[in-house]
């Protein structure tokens, strides 16, 4: 019953705080918007087209094909120097130019050279080239065939073309899909699925670290004090705010769960699983704050240096961009931090399906890195309690 | 030194020992306090007031000695006698951003009260430090003397029987100052034991019973006030306006014991000084002797030593360095 007094008097001055309202709920909001738009570009190349003088139907086909490729987000310029401006901003990934004549050359057997520009510069051209060249060579494949019909069997070049596309909706296709792969990460959601459970590791965490400075502030003002020369054990208030992170832990993370679902249309995944995933990383977040709630002296020490490891850590642990990205070492040292771990298990639960058993050995580790920090906060609290209760 | 209390103590301290490092907070420091008594732990800053009264709320482990609250050992863990104990600390102590009840619905809850009980006495303790009024506003909406105020209320939420108040009144403006001795004065006469320091030497004349005098950690002297006072070796001083045969009236007060001298000053002889042990205490035998020689005293001007000056001479600092 006191350490639900003490749970209870937390989670009041909490939710009066507005500025700890803004960081637990408009700010995390506000980031997933922003990394999920960013990242929901990863997966199509910006191109722009440059249809070409006196086009034909097969060129507007061609265009027409390009300007719907799932892979490509297609600008279309009336010149190619405004195009090629564009590229050198870095606007475009790629340009593609239809040459003039395009319909003309093909009717007449003549080979047709689609030109695909690029800036040296740009990591993503030569990907925007491959998408482009697939739709390309999709088209052509339907040229040639009408083309070979033609000197076959005869006939006219549109009807044979027809003939082509008829074919082509027939035969069964063959799906190509394509995945980034490495040991650690499989394939990477994307956009909101990858912002968002991302951002609930991250701010769990900085919330959780930020949330020490009212512990503070508690100490600092005497109440710790003058609770322990009542009938209250030291561990009695330590289990009290321990009690009252983790349930403001849990309630941002519902939160941001909620809002991903809702908003934001993210697939939690295994919902039992999803569900021990965000207890764990309550856990970790609310030993991380008590930590910081014991050693630092002041709440401005807790603000300043808080947040700033939490985003630290973030940043190591794959919260900000995929560790599949970046190098082996790195990817090594980001796993010495619960973020990493915790990225991998969203990562399985959102993209590959997973189920908790899927992610016991991520939890494991989480649990473990939860249960070192929770056991060391309370020492540290319980220590600086009994031993410096009015500092 | 004193008096033993007549009725069983509220607290009692025997031979508390308390060093940080090689220096000794306090040192050897023994006191008892009785139901309704009021105690004044008188010293300077430094002198080990508030070592003594962490070790009499159980947040110090005294190196040695024993703290007994109403028969009930005091301990770091020792729930039966903190739960008798309300603890006012020197600095104000509370949730700022809470409203005043929700404060004292915290500590209250801290000492495990029923909910229908602790809503009574949210109620009376608000009426009791005259913030009723104020009772939903926030802690650091109110004014620095509603928040001492309050500070005590915290204390009492409990009813406990003994109220150890570290201080109370440090940094308070004087309306304020004389509200929180006027209730540390009613505690006492409902029968509360109250444990006072402070380094006000009239604040302790005012509401103690009992006054410690400690310095460098050791308990110098304990008596009331005028006890203490009694124990300086300094003389009151006794002038009597009078009209008479004041030769005579001085040469008589000679005679009575305590006297130590007498003679007429003033520019006509209108005045007999006398210079006296204890000049309260020996007033109504000069007062009779005067009428005895029909001599009329018209007023009557005693300067005695206070516990300032008993500090003074106990420690051979002044209270406030």
């Amino acid at each position: 019953m006191t350490a639900f007094a003490v749970t209870r008097a937390s989670l009041t001055r909490v939710l009066r705080d507005r500025t700890a309202l803004f960081f637990m709920v408009l700010l995390p909001v506000a980031i997933i918007v922003v990394i999920g738009v960013t990242v929901s570009g990863f997966d199509r190349f910006r191109v722009g087209l440059v249809p070409g003088a006196r086009t034909g139907p097969v060129a507007q086909e061609l265009a027409s094909e390009l300007r719907a490729a799932p892979g490509l987000r297609t600008t279309t310029f009336t010149t190619a120097e405004d195009a090629h401006t564009a590229l050198r901003r870095a606007e475009l990934d790629a340009v593609v130019v239809l040459p003039s004549g395009l319909d003309a050359d093909l009717r007449a057997g003549r080979p047709v050279t689609v030109r695909v520009l690029v800036e040296p510069s740009g990591s993503a051209g030569h990907g925007a080239v491959s998408s482009v060249s697939a739709v390309v060579a999709e088209h052509a494949a339907r040229v040639q065939a009408a083309g070979f019909a033609g000197a076959q069997v005869g006939g006219d070049f549109d009807d044979n073309l027809a003939l082509a596309r008829g074919a082509e909706r027939t035969a069964s296709p063959i799906a190509v899909r394509t995945e980034t792969v490495n040991g650690q990460s499989d394939f990477l959601p994307l956009g909101y699925s990858y912002s968002t459970p991302t951002m609930l590791v991250l701010f769990v965490f900085i919330n959780a670290l930020a949330g020490g400075a009212a512990i503070v502030e508690t100490r600092r003002t005497g109440v710790y004090a003058r609770a322990l020369a009542a009938p209250v054990a030291a561990r009695t208030l330590v289990v009290g705010e321990a009690v009252a992170h983790l349930l403001l832990a849990l309630a941002q993370s519902l939160l941001i769960v909620g809002i991903g679902a809702l908003a934001f249309d993210v697939a939690w995944g295994d919902p039992t699983a999803a569900a021990v995933l965000v207890g764990v990383w309550a856990l970790v977040g609310t030993g991380a704050g008590i930590l910081a709630g014991a050693v630092f002296r002041t709440p401005e020490q807790v603000h300043a240096v808080g947040p700033a490891v939490g985003i630290g850590l973030g940043m190591l642990g794959g919260c900000m961009w995929p560790l599949a990205l970046v190098p082996d070492w790195l990817r090594s040292a980001g796993h010495a931090v619960p973020h990493a771990w915790a990225v991998d298990a969203w990562t399985t639960l959102l993209s590959r399906e997973g189920d908790l058993t899927a992610i016991v050995p991520e939890l494991g580790i989480l649990a473990g890195f939860a249960a070192v920090l929770l056991a060391g906060a309370s020492l540290a609290l319980r220590h600086r309690l009994t031993t410096h209760p009015g500092a | 030194m004193n008096d033993p209390p007549r009725k069983p103590p509220v607290l009692d301290c025997a031979h508390l020992v308390r060093h940080f490092g090689d220096r000794a907070a306090v040192d050897d420091v023994s006191l008892s306090i009785a139901p309704g008594e009021t105690y004044g732990l008188l010293g300077p800053n430094g002198a080990g007031k508030t070592t003594t009264i962490r070790m009499v709320c159980g947040l110090l482990r005294p190196d040695a000695g024993t703290v007994h609250v109403a028969g009930a050992p005091m301990g770091v863990s020792a729930g039966p006698a903190k739960r008798l104990i309300g603890f006012v600390p020197q600095d104000v102590a509370l949730y700022p951003d809470l409203s005043v009840r929700e404060n004292l619905r915290f500590f209250g809850r801290l000492y495990r009260l029923p909910r229908r009980r602790l809503e009574r006495r949210v109620d009376e303790v608000l009426d009791l430090v005259d913030l009723t009024a104020r009772a939903g506003d926030r802690v650091d909406s109110l004014s620095g003397g509603m928040r001492r105020r309050l500070n005590i209320g915290a204390g009492l939420v409990h009813s406990p029987t003994l109220l150890v108040l570290d201080e109370p009144t440090v940094g308070v403006d004087p309306q304020s100052r004389h509200a929180i001795l006027e209730s540390v004065t009613r505690f006492g006469e409902e029968g509360m034991a109250v444990l006072y320091t402070t380094h006000y030497m009239e604040e302790a004349e005012r509401v103690c019973d009992r006054v410690g005098i400690i310095d460098r950690g050791r308990l110098v002297a304990e008596g009331s006030p005028r006890e203490l006072v009694a124990l300086v070796a300094e003389r009151d001083r006794v002038r009597l306006a009078a009209v008479g045969d004041l030769a005579a009236y001085a040469e008589a007060c000679r005679l009575l014991p305590r006297v130590e001298g007498a003679g007429r000053t003033g520019d006509h002889g209108e005045v007999v000084e006398l210079v006296v042990k204890d000049a309260r205490s020996l007033l109504p035998d000069l007062l009779d002797l005067a009428h005895e020689q029909d001599v009329d005293i018209r007023s009557v001007e005693i300067d005695e030593p206070d516990l300032e000056a008993v500090f003074l001479h106990l420690t051979g600092t002044a209270l406030r360095e």
